[in-house]
């Protein structure tokens, strides 16, 4: 069975909204606007709920040496987790240099990035028409096995947008997303792994207003996801996040912030699980951006804080 | 005389009839059952003032560490804002106003 849903299904809720908007206006079904990707559902929760916590010194450079190209310089040092049995967190100081090349056309968008030790990132993203667009993303290491690397068909039709995916370790995944009002739109998703002889369909809706937006979604991997943000001004917006996965009865909610400023943008959250996260972009001077960012769990009492300079 | 001496002699664990009337009374007031249940119920207390001591010192870090982290930098950016606002506001006093004659 394949994880499509039928617009049908939804319409008989919209007809109560129908019959009172018509006073209003008449919602246009031939009309909607385009929903958003489907790996995107999450987006605006995941912008303020989820930082870009980082440990150590940051030091990014990009500089532009054309209207399409520029190159970026990184620096990255400070301690890396290694993933240990024990469940104590092992920590290594770690510091490596990373050289990336941007070509940024509006047809096509190349990005490439390589570390000294020796991991290779390249993300391409290639629009053929106006309405099919060809993304690839690859990780390439020296150690063997561990590169992979996957490519994305992505068809927009007029009211929805199709999806289909492949991975290197026969991973196969579909998706379609579908407005079915002007606000809300539905959409499922079917994956298969070969190498794990595992294959799961997905289901989530969005629903979103000019002040706030409410998504949900459902796997059969067992992972249901809510999440609610509200826009309570222009500079300020609050997510809420709840995580519940009814095979392994992992339950974890979040609350969040998200201030834009004009000098500055201020994220935090906490979590159910006693972790506590805060990200400071804040502007020093034009194209100087300064960036604090602290984690704290409480209950496996890792603190992880770090400081960095964006130049570009 | 010596009957006194005698009992506070032997003190702890001699018979009633070997003790002395000072001795009798004091072993009467320590060994009395509610000397006892006074002595569990001051034990029970210290046990559980340390306790919620303990969780009230953990509640207090939890709290101050988060708050810490969570709303001192909200404070600092609201109110460079506001001061941002504030000189914005000053020069559009300043250049805005007519020249004076």
């Amino acid at each position: 069975m394949a994880g499509l849903v039928p617009p049908g299904t939804a319409i008989p809720a919209d007809a109560s909204k129908t019959a009172h908007t018509k006073a209003d206006e008449k919602i246009d079904y031939m009309n909607l606007p385009c929903p958003i990707p489907y790996e995107e559902i999450h987006r605006e929760a995941l912008m303020s709920l989820k930082p870009e916590t980082f440990e150590g010194l940051r030091f990014d450079f990009t500089k532009g040496l054309n209207q399409k190209f520029s190159l970026s310089h990184s620096v990255l040092m400070g301690p890396t987790e290694l993933p240990s049995q024990s469940g104590e967190t092992i920590k290594i100081p770690t510091a490596h240099y990373e050289f990336g090349a941007n070509f940024i056309d509006p047809n096509l968008m190349l990005i490439g990035r390589m570390l000294t030790d020796g991991r290779l990132n390249a993300r391409v993203k290639w629009d053929l028409t106006d309405n099919l667009t060809v993304k690839a993303n690859a990780q390439l290491t020296n150690e063997p096995h561990m590169s992979h690397c996957m490519v994305n068909f992505d068809y927009k039709g007029k009211d929805y947008r199709s999806q289909f995916q492949m991975g290197n370790a026969a991973l196969f995944g579909a998706s379609y997303i579908q407005s079915v009002t002007p606000h809300l739109s539905l959409g499922g998703e079917v994956f298969w792994a070969g190498q794990h002889r595992k294959s799961g369909v997905g289901y989530a809706g969005r629903y979103e207003t000019d002040k706030m937006v409410a998504t949900g979604q459902v796997a059969s991997t067992g992972m249901v996801a809510l999440s609610y943000v509200q826009k309570v001004s222009e500079k300020v917006s609050l997510a809420t996040d709840f995580m519940y996965n009814y095979m392994s009865r992992d339950v974890t909610a979040s609350v969040g912030y998200d201030y834009i400023l004009r000098q500055s943008r201020l994220r935090g959250k906490i979590d159910s699980n006693g972790c506590t996260a805060a990200y400071l972009e804040e502007r020093l001077n034009m194209g100087l951006n300064f960036i604090l960012s602290a984690e704290i769990d409480h209950k496996k009492n890792d603190y992880k804080f770090g400081f960095g300079l964006t130049v570009g | 005389m010596s009957f006194f001496g005698q009992g506070k002699k032997r003190g702890f664990g001699a018979s009633d009839d070997d003790m002395g009337i000072i001795t009798r009374l004091s072993h009467a007031v320590s060994d009395s059952p509610i000397t006892n249940a006074t002595k569990r119920a001051a034990n029970d207390a210290a046990y559980v003032t340390k306790k919620l001591l303990n969780s009230t010192g953990k509640a207090a870090w939890f709290a101050g560490t988060t708050f810490l982290i969570l709303v001192v930098p909200l404070i600092i950016e609201m109110d460079r804002e506001q001061q941002l606002n504030e000189l914005e506001l000053q020069q559009q006093n300043l250049l805005g106003s007519p020249p004076a004659k």
